[in-house]
Formats: C-alpha cells, sequence, structure tokens
C-alpha cells in the first residue's frame, strides 16, 4: 500500500486546465499528529460520488492484468493516483429493476428497488446512512449536489434526483445542500467565532431555543395519532442533531476553510425553472460548473478532514443531467447524448472523461491530507457509481464502478471481474470495511453475499 | 350555487363501499406557505424560504402531506432562517414599534410587560389559536434568559425565533373537538387555518380568527359563507396562479431561451408575456369571465399587451397593461392554443407531438402514460432527426407504421399533431418548410376525428373525463394528498365532488367552495 506524502503546496489541475492551488492543506503539513499514525483497521471514512448518465463500456473497461491494469481512455485521467483505485468489473446492478433513470439512481445506494409502497423511492435505507449511524460525528453525513433538478422535477425532490434515504422506519429521501456559499458559511464562517462574548451569548441563545423546540416537539408529539406522531420525531431527531452539533463540534483552530471562491454566476436554484426536456437554460450557472464542483469538493474534503463528518455524498446532478457543457464545447443537454437526440457515443466519451478528471480532483485532494502518518485517503473509502452502464438502452449490468482509499485495508491498484455479480454484494461489503458484519444488503433477493478479493 | 354538504351518495357509486372518512394526514406548510405566513405575521417579505430544500414533487404541486418529511438540511435552515426573521422583526426602533407601541417607551419597569404583550399576540397568530398562559410564560423565559447576556431587542428575538420554529407555527395541527353529536370536526381556529390556507395560502386573518372564535366556522353553512367571502378577496388570486403554474408548463417561460436564427423574434421576456397572457386569462375567466373549465378551454378571446399584440400580429392595443382581445377564430380557440401553452409544450427549436399530446392526455385528462419498460423498446426511443422530413406528421410516422411504437402512440399522437400549427414559440402556422401542414387528428378513446386544434379543443372540453380529471387535481391540491382510485373513500370523495361539478356546469369557483363542503374537510378521521 502506498503512503503519499503530502507536498508542501498542492496543485491540481482542473477542467479548465489552469493550475488550482490548495493553500489551505498548508495547514495541516504543521498540524499534530491527531489521528493513529496507521489507520484503523476499519474504515473511518466514506464518499460516494454519483457521475450521472453512465459510461461507453468499450472506452471505459481496463486491459492488462488484474495486478497491472492498463486504464482506458475514460479512466486515463485517473493515472496519476491508479495505485488508490479498485476497479470493480463486471456487476450488475440486479435491485434497479425497470428501464429508466430512476430506479438505478434509487438503487445505488439502497440496493432495493423502486417501491411504490414507498412513493417511488427506496424500501430501505441507503448504505452511506447505516454507515454514518456507525461512525456518528456531530454531523451525521452531509450530501451536496451540483447543478442539481435540472429537468423534469422542476426543482423539487422526486425519484430521479435523489440518492440518499433515511436509516429509520420511512426510508425519506434526504435533500442534498446544492448552495456552496451557504455550506461553506455553514462549516467554516463561525469557525473560531466562539472566542468572543456576543457569539457566545448567541450559542446560549440558541441552545435555550433548541431546548424549548425539544420540549415542545414532544410534548406535542405525545397528543397525535402514530402516523402524525411519527412526523413530528423525526422532526425532534434532527433538532437534537443540530443540538450536538452546538456541544460536540471540534476544537475551533483544528479547521481552516478553503478559499470561498466567486460563484456569483451560479444560480444553485435554477432547477426551479427548469423544463422536462432542458429547453431551459441556464448558461452562466452551466459554465460554473467546474469550478463550483472544485469548491464542493474542497468543502467536503476538509470537513472530513476536520472531523466535521464521516461521510459525504457528492452528487453531480440528477440521473438525467439537463445542463450543458459549455466548458466541453458541447451544447446540448447531457441526457441529449445520452438518448434524446439519438445516443452519441463521441459526446458521452467526452462528458465520462471530465467527469474522472473531477473525480481525480477529489482523490488527490483526500491524498494530500496529512491526518498524522496516513492521509485522509488512505483511511476513507470512495465509491464512484452512476445510475446505469448504457445510456440508450439504461442497461444496468457491468456497472461502471469504482472505489478508492485504503479504508478497511481495501487492496488498491488492481482491477477486480465480477462476473455479473449483484450490486449489493458491493454494498454489504461496503458495510463490511466499516466494521458492520452484515452478510447482506438491500433486498436480499439481490444480494448473494460479500464480494471477495477486496482487502 | 351550492345547496349543503356535498354528495348524497347512490346505491352504485364508489360511496356505496365507503367506510369511514378519508384521511386527514399532517400537514406542513410549504415555502409558499411558509413565505406567506412570515410576510402577514411580521411584514417580512424576504420569502425567506427559499433557503429550504425543495419539497418533493408528490403530487405535483409539491404540497403531499405524506411525502413531506424533515431531512438535517431542513431543520438547520428553519434554524437559520428563524433567526434572520427574528432578528429583521427586531433590528430598528421602527421593526420594535410595528411589534408593539409599547417598544417606544421602554424603561426597566415595563419592558418585560411589554414582551409580554407582545408574545402573546404574535404566538397566537403565528400558532393559528389562542395560546395558554404557560405557553406564554414558557415563551417570556427565553426572552428574560437572553435579557440577562443581550439587550431588549436581541432579547426579544429569541423566543420569535422559537415561534417560528414551533411544530405549531410549521404544522397545521388538528386536535379537532367532538360537535353536539359527538363526531369530530377543525375547532373553530383549525377550520379558520384550512380555510385561509386553501383560499389564500396563508395564515388566517384577524377577520377569519374572529370569526372563528365567535363559532360562525362551526357549520357547514358558515364555512361556506366564509369561503366564499374569501374566494372574491383578490388575496384568492395568488392560490389560482399557484396552482395553474403547477398544472401548466408555463411556469418556466420567462427563462425560455429559443435558437435566436430560427426564431429571431423570441425572447425570454416574450416568455414572461406569455405566462402572464395565460394566468390574466384564466383569472378573468374564473371571475369575471364563464367561470367554468370547458370555458377556459374554448374561450374565443385572450389578453394582451400592446408588445405581445405586436408579437402575435394582433391588432394593436395601447400600454403595458394586459387586456381582453378577440382571438382569430380560424387559428385559436381557449387555454390550449395560447402561445404559452404551445411553446411550453414544446421541448427543443422544434414541435413535438408526442409531447404536446402527452400533455392533454395525461395532464388534462389523467390518462395514466408510462414510459416503455422493456429497456430494448427504451433504446429504440428518441425523437427523429429534426431535418429528417418536412412536417413532424413525415417525421413522427414510424409511430404509426411500427406497430409497437403504436400501442403507445395512438395513445398522444393523435392529438399533438392537431397542434402543429402552432410553432416552437407560439406562433400559428399553415406551412412547414413550404408544405402544408396537415392537422388532421382525434381524441384517442373515443370515435372522433378532428380536421385541426380548434375542433379537437371542443372535444377535449366536452369529455366529462377532461373534468373528472380537473376535480381531481383540486383534490389533491386543496387536501394536501395525492388521492387514490383504489382507496374507497377517495373514490367517494372523487365522485361527489364530480357530481357536484357537473350540477354546477362546471364553475370553477363553485368547485372551490364545494372542496369546503365535503365531510373530508368538514369533520377529522375518527382517531
Amino acid at each position: 500500500m502506498s503512503r503519499s506524502q503530502p507536498t508542501r503546496r498542492t496543485f491540481l489541475r482542473g477542467a479548465t486546465g489552469v493550475a488550482i492551488a490548495l493553500p489551505w492543506l498548508d495547514f495541516f503539513h504543521g498540524a499534530k499528529a491527531r489521528a493513529q499514525a496507521t489507520p484503523a483497521t476499519t474504515a473511518q471514512r466514506f464518499v460516494a460520488v454519483f457521475n450521472p448518465g453512465g459510461t461507453v463500456l468499450e472506452k471505459w473497461r481496463p486491459t492488462g492484468t488484474e495486478d497491472a491494469p492498463v486504464l482506458s481512455p475514460i479512466l486515463a485521467p485517473l493515472e496519476p493516483i491508479k495505485q488508490k483505485l479498485l476497479i470493480l468489473d463486471g456487476l450488475d446492478m440486479k435491485s434497479a429493476i425497470g428501464g429508466i433513470h430512476e430506479e438505478g439512481i434509487v438503487a445505488l445506494l439502497s440496493g432495493t428497488p423502486l417501491s411504490e409502497a414507498h412513493r417511488r423511492y427506496a424500501s430501505g435505507p441507503s448504505v452511506d446512512q447505516v454507515i454514518a449511524d456507525k461512525l456518528k460525528k456531530p454531523r451525521r453525513s452531509m450530501e451536496l449536489a451540483i447543478r442539481w433538478a435540472t429537468g423534469k422535477s422542476h426543482g423539487l425532490i422526486n425519484s430521479n434526483n435523489c440518492l440518499n434515504f433515511e436509516n429509520a422506519p420511512g426510508f425519506k429521501p434526504i435533500p442534498p445542500r446544492i448552495d456552496p456559499v451557504e455550506i461553506w458559511n455553514d462549516l467554516f464562517k463561525t469557525q473560531g467565532a466562539t472566542q468572543t462574548n456576543e457569539a457566545r451569548a448567541r450559542l446560549v441563545r440558541k441552545r435555550s431555543v433548541l431546548d424549548f423546540l425539544d420540549r415542545r416537539y414532544a410534548t406535542l408529539a405525545a397528543q397525535l395519532g402514530a402516523e402524525d406522531r411519527a412526523k413530528l420525531e423525526q422532526h425532534l431527531t434532527k433538532i437534537r442533531e443540530i443540538e450536538r452539533t452546538l456541544e460536540e463540534l471540534p476544537a475551533t483552530t483544528s479547521c481552516k476553510a478553503p478559499e470561498l471562491i466567486d460563484t456569483s454566476d451560479y444560480n444553485p436554484h435554477t432547477g426551479l425553472n427548469s423544463s422536462d426536456d432542458g429547453s431551459v437554460r441556464d448558461n452562466s450557472t452551466d459554465r460554473a460548473i467546474p469550478k463550483v464542483g472544485m469548491l464542493m469538493m474542497d468543502m467536503l474534503v476538509m470537513a472530513l478532514a476536520c472531523d466535521m463528518t464521516a461521510v459525504c455524498t457528492l452528487q453531480w446532478t440528477d440521473t438525467e443531467a439537463k445542463h450543458t457543457f459549455p466548458w466541453l464545447n458541447l451544447s446540448e443537454h447531457h441526457h441529449y447524448y445520452q438518448h434524446d437526440g439519438g445516443f452519441r457515443p463521441a459526446e458521452c466519451q467526452k462528458i465520462c472523461t471530465w467527469y474522472s478528471e473531477m473525480n481525480l480532483y477529489l482523490l488527490q485532494a483526500m491524498a494530500a491530507v496529512d491526518m498524522g502518518g496516513h492521509t485522509l485517503l488512505d483511511e476513507s473509502v470512495v465509491f464512484f457509481g452512476s445510475e446505469l452502464q448504457e445510456p440508450p438502452s439504461h442497461k444496468c449490468t457491468n456497472m461502471p464502478f469504482l472505489l478508492a482509499g485504503n479504508g478497511g485495508g481495501l487492496r488498491t491498484g488492481r482491477w477486480l471481474r465480477f462476473n455479473n455479480q449483484p450490486h449489493n454484494n458491493l454494498l454489504v461489503s461496503l458495510l463490511n470495511l466499516f466494521g458492520d458484519d452484515r452478510s447482506t444488503f438491500g433486498d436480499p433477493k439481490y444480494c448473494t453475499g460479500p464480494l471477495t478479493g477486496l482487502t | 350555487m351550492a345547496t349543503g354538504p356535498v354528495g348524497v351518495a347512490t346505491s352504485n357509486s364508489a360511496c356505496a363501499t365507503a367506510t369511514g372518512s378519508s384521511r386527514s394526514p399532517l400537514r406542513r406548510l410549504t415555502r409558499f406557505e411558509f413565505n406567506n405566513s412570515v410576510r402577514d405575521l411580521l411584514g417580512d417579505q424576504t420569502e425567506p424560504a427559499r433557503a429550504f430544500p425543495s419539497e418533493e414533487l408528490g403530487n405535483g404541486f409539491g404540497n403531499d402531506a405524506d411525502t413531506q418529511s424533515v431531512s438535517s438540511l431542513l431543520a438547520e435552515q428553519y434554524s437559520k432562517v428563524a433567526e434572520g426573521i427574528a432578528l429583521r422583526a427586531t433590528e430598528t426602533p421602527a421593526a420594535l414599534a410595528k411589534l408593539d407601541p409599547c417598544t417606544m417607551s421602554l424603561t426597566a419597569a415595563t419592558e418585560v410587560s411589554c414582551a409580554s404583550t407582545i408574545l402573546s399576540k404574535l404566538s397566537a397568530r403565528a400558532y393559528r389559536r389562542p395560546v395558554l398562559p404557560a405557553e406564554s410564560e414558557e415563551l417570556l423565559a427565553l426572552f428574560s434568559a437572553a435579557r440577562t447576556e443581550a439587550e431588549f431587542a436581541v432579547a426579544l428575538s429569541t423566543p420569535i425565533e422559537a415561534i417560528l420554529q414551533a411544530p405549531d407555527f410549521l404544522y397545521r395541527i388538528e386536535l379537532g373537538e367532538r360537535n353536539s353529536s359527538g363526531r369530530l370536526r377543525p375547532s373553530g381556529s383549525e377550520m379558520a387555518t384550512r380555510l385561509s390556507f386553501l383560499f389564500w395560502g396563508t395564515m388566517p386573518d384577524a377577520t377569519l380568527q374572529a370569526a372563528a372564535d365567535s363559532g360562525e366556522l362551526s357549520s357547514a353553512a358558515g364555512v361556506l359563507l366564509h369561503a366564499q367571502r374569501m374566494l372574491d378577496d383578490p388575496r384568492a388570486r395568488s392560490v389560482t396562479r399557484f396552482f395553474f403554474d403547477n398544472l401548466l408548463p408555463i411556469a418556466s417561460l420567462p427563462q425560455l431561451v429559443r435558437d435566436p436564427m430560427m426564431y429571431p423574434s423570441w425572447t425570454p421576456e416574450i416568455g414572461a408575456l406569455m405566462h402572464e397572457e395565460t394566468q390574466s386569462f384564466i383569472e378573468h375567466e374564473i371571475w369575471n369571465g364563464s367561470g367554468t373549465w370547458p370555458g377556459m378551454l374554448t374561450a374565443p378571446y385572450t389578453f394582451v399587451n400592446d408588445a405581445l399584440a405586436k408579437y402575435y400580429g394582433l391588432p394593436p392595443v395601447q400600454g403595458a397593461q394586459f387586456q381582453k382581445v378577440a382571438v382569430d377564430p380560424s387559428q385559436r380557440l381557449g387555454l390550449l392554443t395560447q402561445g404559452a401553452l404551445m411553446a411550453g409544450t414544446t421541448t427543443s427549436n422544434f414541435t413535438n407531438p408526442v409531447i404536446r399530446g402527452a400533455f392533454v392526455a395525461k395532464h388534462l385528462m389523467c390518462r395514466p402514460l408510462r414510459l416503455p419498460s422493456d429497456p430494448n423498446i427504451l433504446a429504440m426511443v428518441k425523437p427523429p432527426d429534426p431535418y429528417s422530413g418536412k412536417t413532424a406528421r413525415e417525421r413522427y410516422s414510424a409511430h404509426s407504421r411500427d406497430a409497437v411504437c403504436a400501442t403507445c402512440h395512438q395513445q398522444m399522437d393523435p392529438i399533438g399533431l392537431t397542434f402543429e400549427s402552432f410553432d416552437a414559440v407560439g406562433h400559428f402556422r399553415t406551412t412547414e418548410n413550404g408544405v402544408t401542414i396537415d392537422t388532421s387528428g382525434g381524441l384517442p378513446g373515443t370515435p372522433i376525428n378532428v380536421q385541426n386544434a380548434l375542433e379537437l379543443v371542443k372535444a377535449v372540453a366536452a369529455e366529462e373525463e377532461t373534468q373528472a380529471c380537473f376535480v381531481s387535481h383540486w383534490l389533491d391540491f386543496a387536501y394536501g394528498r395525492t388521492l387514490k382510485q383504489s382507496d374507497a373513500s377517495d373514490a367517494c370523495l372523487k365522485e361527489q365532488l364530480f357530481g357536484a361539478f357537473k350540477a354546477s356546469g362546471y364553475n370553477v369557483k363553485q368547485l372551490l367552495l364545494d372542496l369546503t363542503q365535503t365531510d373530508a374537510f368538514l369533520y377529522l378521521p375518527s382517531p
């Protein structure tokens, strides 16, 4: 297993071809070791990345051997971090029943078919939420999304843009955070602010309000019938989560905010005005996608690095992805190239390849964070997935899945072929890496037990 | 006019088998309702609910109580937004004076009683019910605790922040009360809340609260009287606008971009005007026109201002104000042929009869249409090359030639092809690429064949299915649910409302009034 040493100053190549400095990473090199010198035996952090729209399989599948894979054109941008990758080939997403995007995104992390009884969402929790309950950080998990809800949901939550589901009866879909400035303010603005008397007084007031709400929700819930009571109780659990966040946030000096770049040209709510088919354009927001994506990844990495949370999901748009790619000179939307305009493999490949560049950015940023003798990537498991494999047919066989990081002893730098095993086997394996030793996950009909050979 | 509670079950109706009343799950304020409520409660016009995560699509109106869930993000945003509203409500002497004049002459001796006055008043309005002394005391305690470390205004903002996140404000709590025959019904305040959110999308005003307090809302007739008053109030229009913005594909027209080479006259500003055309037309139809849904579908006029009249090539009108004008009866008829609907149902620079047909069949007639689930068929689904034929009928001919395609497409295409007389930006046309457009089609599932959109619109308007579908959308929206045909009490409710709608000649205002006269509105399900 390689132990990449963080460099003094990390430069990453962004999609625009411009080198991007991450000066905040400097901070870590002077930081005292807070974590163990070597990663614990179980994985400590989980990141799920949703890259929409499947792939072009013959341009994705590596060649070479298990231990010495030769990266395909689509995966080629990941070459610098290849030793941290575990390419999972030949898994079928059998729990995605039906032929449309919704079934795929719902099944991806939940391993359950789209359920009419659950209003066309998952009938179980998504794997990230189960992991979050195990790792129990002040913020259970963070779900971030870029250029979200671009099409027929008109900015509302529905089964074609929802990836994460609560680990509680009902398994409600979790809306992602979409506004980069707001996320930055939430995570980093108040860091260090508790030093002033005024900020301390504010915190005291906040706590008194939360106490009041805690009592009121509990009292009122007890007066209602079971169904309505469950709603208030769910609300109460979230209020208690905020209470815990106020109590338990790590010492303020341990975090340094990533630079908040100017994103005034990006409207995170633009999806509210979207049309079913992408005929409503927001060119300014589309152009800002790469820089906003990198900002989101900077924030995600820092949230993990300073232990605000241990579980993050990064969703690059919703499944049908009805935004354009001006920086790739692609003026139609992703779904158009997938099949609305007839399948266009060359354009799809270009888009997938760009996603590989973005995935490299994330992994290199994680690899550059020193957690005290090992890197953030060393102790993490990163899962990259999509809602389908082949865009025109919506086929979910031979899914283009990747793992990265060495959390839980994952053995990387390899290409594993699974001969059409169900992807629920992967989901249960992910749980195993975090020390949850169950043997099935999701709909058991589509799970034959954990994958072998990952560690 | 309404003649008492809606619906007398006949022996062969869905109501004969319905047992028990419809469900009434706990509803949370939507972003629309939250914004309106803080506007009315505190004069806060900043639309702060924009910071909340989106609702679920659910019933199409984002207000389906069964889909409402609280994520960590939502709870955090409630907290943040409440803090912001509370600070704005207390940050200046003028803002404080608006809460109560007692803030203008504060002394150490008067400030607690002043805070108490403000909080009692505010919480009763925010909770939409009388507040118990113990509740007021608890709020005052939040003020007093904060006051030890902060100035009066900041201390006062603390309980306001709490009120704005209390379940009593965010949720429409209905504990109910028994009437003289022991049946559970919403209390006066709860009924006022039902009416106010249905007709105005916001919390009750003082008049309605007074009516609740004096017992005027404890009978169906009393509820109807207030419903009539509220429906004639201009505030009702924000709700009908919200409803039609969600029912029709018109809300995003002000952002719609078209290829300027193909459509040099189109700008998003025209889209905004078309949106206003349709909403003005609907308002006029409901309150001053035929008043009926089939009337709206077949009205021989529309609304334009100077710029839009010019765009359509109509006789000039003066000024930016929208005014009623006749349309050319050989070209357009009613809502569906308006520019907004034609541009709003066109998904690219080329018209697509499938999408237009599917919109009418699915959204206006509630016919179930689903994408094929066979991946092999799905792989074939793609729109034809826009340059492959001279007209849409030619481009989409595979749909009728290929038997597999035809099974689904015969449900949509015959409707959509009649609208080919309108281009992607809502202009009337008779030719495409120099070829005369054949606008013949029909209404699938009926023997009706038509020569053009005008005849089709009349056929759609004449179908009971269309009227029943309209009722169904209003029921979902008004009751914050997705009513299920498979549920006997839901089916009964639909049947009753449809019966009443039909009896009124499909009058929209009457339908809205009748929504308040069902058992589902007047009573609560037994626990």
